[in-house]
């Protein structure tokens, strides 16, 4: 009996530990470009996140040819000249949540993220605003900020200066499941 | 005392392979989509110099182009006396494509024609039958080419002509192609394409149907530029091809066309040598009769201009 019961808490004990990772494979992710000119948005839906329950810390990896456009000859070029898919295939970040968050208890929570954004090949610390709604089942993350594209080695030629912001808005939203 | 160690041993057995999962790197637990993709950009613009790519537009996407060449820059047809060329155009071809889907495209195109056979006007379908995949699973890409030319010139009282023309259907000129391209890496493409023929006139003693071969490739220098290159060769009968170099006094070649070709984001723009004096396949593979090595080469331009209707949001 007495093993038995012993058995049982290590059991739990151990699921306990395994639940610390919660993970997203559905990251949505959408960026939008205005200018006087011209409007660009781009969704991509098959970004993955990981998120440590206990740690707080949290990444994302995103394939750059999933964002799709609503001109293809955009996509293609935002594949080509500008993101360069073929030498920098993913956009990732990597961070933590500054606040401690007790993701048993349901609720919303403002956070904060620290961490690094690697986009095109350029690695750079950010800290950014979102928000976590906790439920029974899942938690989902939500944030938004921007991307100057001067920072991550984007260049954007003369000729089409008028087409591209130079500084992108971008917005994320994952839901996480516990790691199975 | 014995017990308890042994039920501390099988705990932790029981836990080792899981704490080693809570261990692993968040990096492991990310789950990426495997996504099967297929090659893009293989080219550029729809067409290299002288010859067709294998690229299509994409839907409701609409592209015109204005294609140009220039008079002979050097040789007797050349020189200063008529600006190295420039005083003259051998000819110039306007034209329209629209996406009927992302593998078909239809096009509408009016050229002035090289020669005799002018006043061309050209309908064409693009069709985009294989594509390579990243997996390497296709290691290349096939894109069909077809196209009706009429030529609207006035036709020769001469029987022997080449415009002697007695009803319409010997105005109509046909050309298959099918472009079998790879890009071997985003810097470097390569195409071969075997092209058919077939004149519903010629000129007396010239063939109705000719086979021909073209090569052609693209590396890029710059983000933006890139070199272009593009050689054809026309089979023409041994025979048919002395007799006709015999009575008309003139010499068939194979077209070279090389040069430089600028990405803008929306516009794309060549600039090139060529010898081929017409543009259209209707005509510059069968009847190329200028020859580099003689002088007889020229400036090319073209503009190319890619206007999307597509309105509706990504999804």
């Amino acid at each position: 009996m007495q093993k038995l019961l012993f058995t049982l808490i290590a059991l739990l004990l151990c699921t306990g530990i395994k639940a610390q990772i919660w993970v997203s494979k559905n990251v949505t992710s959408s960026f939008f470009s205005s200018t006087p000119v011209e409007d660009i948005d781009a969704l991509s839906k098959t970004g993955a996140s990981a998120l440590n329950v206990k740690t707080n810390d949290i990444i994302f990896k995103i394939n750059n040819t999933s964002f799709q456009f609503k001109k293809k000859l955009m996509q293609e070029h935002f594949n080509e000249n500008y993101i360069e898919s073929d030498k920098y295939p993913t956009s990732d970040f990597k961070g933590k949540i500054i606040e401690q968050i007790d993701f048993s208890k349901p609720g919303t929570y403002p956070i904060t993220i620290k961490g690094n954004l690697q986009i095109h090949g350029v690695t750079k610390e950010y800290q950014v605003k979102g928000s976590l709604v906790i439920t029974a089942d899942e938690v989902k993350a939500t944030s938004a900020f921007n991307v100057k594209l001067a920072d991550h080695a984007i260049k954007i030629p003369t000729i089409v200066f008028k087409q591209i912001a130079e500084t992108i808005q971008v917005k994320m939203t994952a839901t996480y499941q516990p790691k199975k | 005392m014995k017990y308890h160690l042994k039920s501390l041993l099988y705990l932790f057995a029981l836990c080792l392979p899981i704490v080693a999962s809570a261990q692993d790197s968040l990096e492991n637990a990310l789950q990426m989509p495997v996504e099967k993709k297929n090659v893009k950009a293989t080219f550029k613009a729809t067409k290299l110099i002288n010859i067709q790519t294998n690229e299509t537009i994409y839907k409701n996407e609409m592209d015109f182009r204005v294609d140009h060449r220039f008079g002979d820059i050097a040789g007797s047809g050349g020189g200063i006396k008529n600006f190295f060329g420039l005083d003259q155009s051998t000819d110039i071809r306007i034209g329209f494509e629209y996406g009927i889907s992302d593998k078909l495209s239809v096009g509408l195109a009016r050229a002035k024609g090289a020669g005799i056979v002018t006043q061309l006007y050209e309908g064409n379908l693009k069709y985009r039958l294989l594509e390579q995949t990243d997996d390497e699973k296709v290691p290349v890409a096939v894109t069909l080419f077809g196209s009706t030319t009429i030529a609207a010139v006035k036709a020769s009282t001469d029987p022997t002509a080449v415009n002697a023309y007695s009803k319409f259907q010997d105005r109509l000129t046909y050309v298959v192609q099918a472009v079998i391209a790879r890009k071997f890496n985003s810097n470097f493409s390569m195409l071969v394409m075997p092209s058919y023929i077939h004149r519903n006139f010629t000129v007396f003693g010239d063939q109705n149907d000719m086979l021909a071969l073209s090569v052609g490739g693209r590396i890029k220098i710059t983000k933006r530029m890139a070199f272009v290159a593009d050689y054809t060769i026309p089979f023409r009968d041994k025979d048919k091809k002395a007799y006709l170099e015999n009575t008309l006094g003139t010499q068939y070649y194979k077209t070279l066309g090389a040069g430089l070709e600028f990405e803008t984001g929306g516009h794309i723009f060549h600039l090139n040598f060529t010898n081929a004096t017409a543009i259209q396949e209707s005509q510059f593979i069968t009847d190329t009769n200028t020859s580099w090595l003689k002088g007889q080469y020229r400036w090319g331009f073209s503009i190319a201009r890619r206007f999307s209707f597509d309105k509706k949001k990504a999804k």
